[in-house]
Formats: C-alpha cells, sequence, structure tokens
C-alpha cells in the first residue's frame, strides 16, 4: 500500500481509478487507520477490519441503491425502513419453512428473494409515487419510509422474528480474510453496480436525467420507467440489506434499518455525490461508507464514546460539500 | 407539384376553452429552410410541439413523405427522422459531448456485453467528432463534459447532434437566442449545411434579421392562424413585422 505515495504513475492510475475527490477519501481512510492504530494498536488487526466490513456491507448496499437515486436528481427516504420489514418479511418466511422440515439452504436462499421482493415493491411504490402523482421524492419516499417502517412493527409484534435456519448465522463468520460470504456478495454487487453505472446505458440514462431531465427527456429516453428502475433497485438492494441483517443477528427486526437511510445519504454525500443530481460515483460511496463504519469501530477502540461518531460525520459531511462548492464555484469562474 | 416532405393540414389545439392553433396549414419541403415567426402567443411553440410528437393536436392530419401520422410520443417522430432541438431543452451538462451526441441511440459493444448495455464509448466519441466535423461545427474535444464549454459552443453541439441525427426534417426553435453575433452566424451557416444535406429545416425565432438571411420562404403565425405563407422575397424587414403585428396584410 506504501508504494501508491512513492510511485507517480501508479499513483496517477488510482487517482484515474478512484477520481480526484474520491482519491482523497482514499487518503482520508488511511489516515483514520493510521490514527485509530496509533491509539491503540489493536484496531490494526484481522478481527477489527472484518467487524468493520460485517458494519461496512449493510452501509453500502443501501448506499449504492442511494448513489442511484442521488444522481438521478432524487432521494429515497424509506431504505431504512424497507431493511426492517424486507427482514421481518424474509424471517417469517424462513420460520414457516424450518417448522416444515425444509432444507435450511432452502429456506436462506428463499428468503434471500422475499426480501429482495419486499424491497422491490416498497420502491415501485415510490416510483409509483413520483412519475404517476408527481410527488417530489423527498415526500414520497419519506411516505413510503413511514408506511413500512409502521407494517414491519404491526406485522413482527415490535420484537425480533427468529425460529429460522441456524446456518444462517454461520453464514456471517469471515473465511475469506475479513470477509463474510454475504461480505463477498456485498463486493461482488458493488463491482456490478459500478459497472452498469459507469459503462453501461443504465448509468449514462441516470446521469443524463440528474444532470438535465428535459434534455433526456427530448432525447427519447423514457424518463420515467427509468425513475421506476432506479428506486426499484435501491428498494431491491435494501432488502438485500434486511436478509444481510438477518444472517448477522439470527433474526429479523423490525428497527434493524432505523437511521440506514441517513447513513447511506452522508455515505453517498460523502462520496462526492451532488445531491442536485447528475454527479456521483459508485468508488465514492464505498469509501464514505468505509469511512463511517471506519469511524465508529475506531471510536470505540481507542475508548471515545460512540456518540462522537456523529460530530465525525458531520464534519466529513461539510468537508465534501464545501469541497464540491469550491470545484463548482471554480468552474464557473472560469468561464 | 410533388407532395411536400412534412405537412400538417387543418390542425387545431385547445388547451381548455384556449384555442392556441386554429385550423393551422403548413408544409416543409426538402431541402428547404421555412422561418416560422409570430408574436408571443401567436401559436408558434404549439405548432413546434405538434410537429415534433410532443403534443396530440385537437383536430387535423400530419403526413410525412404523404403518409398519414400520428404520433404518440417525440420518440416516434425521432424514429420517423424528424428532429426537434426545443428552446432552452439544451443538453446534459454533467454529461461528454459525445454522450449528449449519442444520447438516447447509444452505441454498444459488440457480444453479450452490449447486450446488457454497455457502451462502445470510444465509437461514440470519435463518431461524434466526426458528425460535428461534418455539419461544419469544430468542437475541441468530444470527450469534455459540456459544462467546460461556452454557451456558444453548447448551442452549436446541440444543433450539431439534431442535424446529423435528423434524415428528413429538423425544427430548430429559437437557436441563435443568448448567441453572439459570430456564433449566431455560425448557426445560420450549420442549418444552410442542413438544407444542403436535403433536409427540410423549420426555424422558428424572433430575430427576423437572421429569418430573413436564411429562410427560402417566410410562414406567418398571428393568433394561432396561419397569416402569411410566401417567399422571403416578398418581405422586406418591415413588411415582415407589419405582418406579425397586424398592421398590414399579405
Amino acid at each position: 500500500m506504501n508504494q501508491v505515495g512513492t510511485d507517480a504513475k501508479s499513483l496517477k492510475q488510482v487517482r484515474m481509478l478512484f477520481g480526484n475527490q474520491q482519491f482523497l477519501l482514499l487518503l482520508v481512510w488511511f489516515a483514520m487507520v493510521a490514527f485509530f492504530t496509533a491509539f491503540n494498536s489493536i484496531f490494526f488487526s484481522m478481527a477489527v477490519f472484518g467487524n468493520i466490513l460485517l458494519d461496512w456491507a449493510p452501509v453500502v448496499l443501501i448506499a449504492l441503491g442511494q448513489t442511484f437515486v442521488i444522481i438521478s436528481g432524487g432521494i429515497d427516504l424509506s431504505v431504512g425502513s424497507t431493511v426492517g420489514l424486507s427482514g421481518v418479511v424474509a424471517a417469517f418466511q424462513m420460520q414457516h419453512m424450518m417448522t416444515n422440515g425444509d432444507n435450511q439452504w432452502l429456506a436462506i436462499a428463499v428468503g434471500t428473494l422475499v426480501a429482495a421482493l419486499v424491497g422491490i415493491a416498497v420502491g415501485l411504490v415510490n416510483g409509483f409515487l413520483i412519475t404517476k402523482t408527481k410527488v417530489v421524492p423527498f415526500i414520497a419516499t419519506l411516505v413510503t419510509m413511514g408506511a413500512a417502517a409502521g407494517l414491519a412493527i404491526v406485522y413482527s409484534g415490535g420484537a425480533p422474528v427468529g425460529g429460522g435456519p441456524d446456518k444462517a448465522i454461520e453464514l456471517s463468520v469471515p473465511w475469506f480474510g475479513p470477509f463474510s460470504t454475504p461480505g463477498l456478495i456485498v463486493v461482488g454487487i458493488v463491482i456490478i453496480c459500478g459497472l452498469f453505472l459507469h459503462l453501461a446505458r443504465f448509468g449514462r440514462y441516470t446521469y443524463a436525467i440528474g444532470s438535465n431531465e428535459f434534455a433526456a427527456r427530448t432525447a427519447g429516453i423514457n424518463v420515467n420507467r427509468h425513475y421506476l428502475k432506479v428506486y426499484a433497485l435501491s428498494g431491491l438492494l435494501a432488502g438485500l440489506a434486511g436478509m444481510f441483517f438477518y444472517c448477522r443477528l439470527g433474526s429479523g427486526a423490525p428497527t434493524s434499518g432505523y437511521g440506514g437511510e441517513l447513513d447511506a445519504i452522508a455515505a453517498v454525500v460523502i462520496g462526492g455525490a451532488a445531491l442536485t443530481g447528475g454527479i456521483g460515483r459508485i468508488s465514492g460511496t464505498v469509501l464514505g461508507a468505509l469511512i463511517l463504519t471506519t469511524t465508529t469501530s475506531g471510536l470505540i477502540i481507542i475508548g471515545v464514546a460512540p456518540d462522537w461518531k456523529q460530530v465525525v460525520v458531520a464534519i466529513l459531511i461539510a468537508a465534501a460539500v464545501l469541497l464540491q462548492g469550491n470545484k463548482n464555484g471554480s468552474r464557473g469562474g472560469s468561464k | 407539384m410533388s407532395a411536400p416532405l412534412y405537412e400538417v393540414r387543418n390542425v387545431s389545439k385547445k388547451y381548455g376553452s384556449v384555442v392556441a392553433l386554429d385550423g393551422a396549414d403548413f408544409q416543409i419541403n426538402a431541402g428547404e429552410i421555412v422561418g416560422l415567426v409570430g408574436d408571443n402567443g401567436a401559436g408558434k411553440s404549439t405548432l413546434v410541439k405538434i410537429l415534433s410528437g410532443a403534443h396530440k393536436p385537437t383536430s387535423g392530419e400530419i403526413f410525412l413523405d404523404g403518409v398519414s401520422q400520428g404520433w404518440d410520443s417525440p420518440r416516434d417522430a425521432i424514429e420517423a427522422g424528424v428532429e426537434t432541438l426545443y428552446q432552452d431543452s439544451g443538453l446534459a451538462p454533467h454529461l461528454t459531448v459525445s454522450a449528449n451526441v449519442f444520447l438516447g441511440r447509444e452505441k454498444y459493444v459488440a457480444g453479450p456485453f452490449g447486450k446488457l448495455g454497455f457502451l462502445d464509448n470510444k465509437a461514440m466519441h470519435k463518431e461524434a467528432h466526426k458528425d460535428l466535423e461534418r455539419v461544419g461545427i469544430a468542437v475541441p474535444e468530444s470527450n469534455r463534459s459540456v459544462s467546460q464549454l461556452s454557451g456558444g459552443q453548447r448551442q452549436a453541439v446541440a444543433i450539431g447532434r439534431a442535424v446529423s441525427w435528423a434524415s428528413k426534417v429538423i425544427i430548430l426553435d429559437e437557436p441563435t437566442n443568448h448567441l453572439g453575433a459570430r456564433q449566431a452566424g455560425e448557426v445560420l451557416q450549420v442549418m444552410k449545411a442542413a438544407r444542403a444535406k436535403g433536409l427540410g429545416v423549420v426555424f422558428i425565432s424572433h430575430t427576423l434579421p437572421h429569418v430573413l438571411d436564411v429562410s427560402d420562404r417566410i410562414v406567418v403565425l398571428r393568433l394561432g392562424k396561419i397569416v402569411a405563407n410566401a417567399p422571403t422575397s416578398e418581405f422586406d424587414a418591415e413588411k415582415l413585422l407589419g405582418t406579425i403585428t397586424g398592421l398590414n396584410t399579405l
């Protein structure tokens, strides 16, 4: 890793891969790791990194969806509640299959599918509200946020739903370095999202719509259909995050995703995306989420109350936004 | 005389009780620039939206190459070869020049990845550059983002995009707005190039000297009705202004 700082050519390549702001984030993350390690050397261990990655995976899952949504010029406040709802519904399904004596792996597979479908359903409701009833994304997803959270509580009776396959918890044990199987799947999803955002038509239209919706419409793009897809994707990833929490906790807790939407938005903004649309990168979101979760673990390990995390996150968001303001300012001023 | 390239017959458009367009007949031939002028609220934008497929007329007929058409969306019109550059629709500033030129008709890489929607940016960069050059627009680099271009360059790219894609008709709504004299001159040259290419060009503008300069024929709208339709040689600036405002009739 130290070579990065010394070899000018590979430095440039890393910079190209991440973009300038994302490159800065990478440096910030290295600095954080060095800082926490300096205070307590226990921080620099496989166990701690494994734990950070377990925290990181669900945050980055919903932040990925949020990245597409924010680049398209919208926002999705419903993802945190969707995590809880999908986890609860999947938990009941798996509980049912276990009492029927079904195979554990089959139950996990069906549970994952159910969680994904619940997420897609919430996302489609968001997309429908936004495209058909013309409610702004903030309000539309605020509505589904409340509805999904309420449904999760009512459906579960407010308590975590257990009685599912035991193998789910075993899945969360890291075996590949600091990665567990669900963690590796999340890495795969990150890569797929990156490819589709940056190299494929799906991403191109997402940027175009967030950049200038009217221009996208007059170019013949079916903008409404694209919004539906973007919000469905956000819901799908939130549903998978619900299943991730299930594997970690061994139960579907209705509150497992509380506040998740804010973490996701924070990760995306720290990652360099603009809430006005048209700007953002997957690499930024990945690093933004990593910085968030590293902060939490690091503060605990060096003995600072984790409540300070919010202050650190606030500073990071402010720094990211200032950086963006500077960039836009210099661009406007150059002409 | 053969049938016009693109034609609307007796089209009307009502928005509630407001009659925006009242029984208008409009034709455009291949290799012709028609200036469409009129005061604010005369019905120009409404006629443009009907021609581009964005709005359906309340009554009347549309013919392209003599074939009756009922556009359901701008996409239909675009696919039939009718391109429209809307006033201030502009480009997507965060995308590159070539991404904008190819927006909505991207090129894909060969093989299964192309089927998944993976883009062939290299080919698009190259072709965008060639397309823009062919219509007489010098663009610095097609892989630069549009936000780095000046207002005139952006407009040039937007027009170049429309001209290079249009196979039959191109509709330009106030293309010289907000442009300096030299840049406006370049836009007029692009329109002449489009005419030379055999396209029918509909030129909507408030800048009458530009209309008198490039148009072969001028159509004047007033209060939703077509009040004049004659070769440009029959107008001078004063007479044209008088026709628009209703002080004199042709």
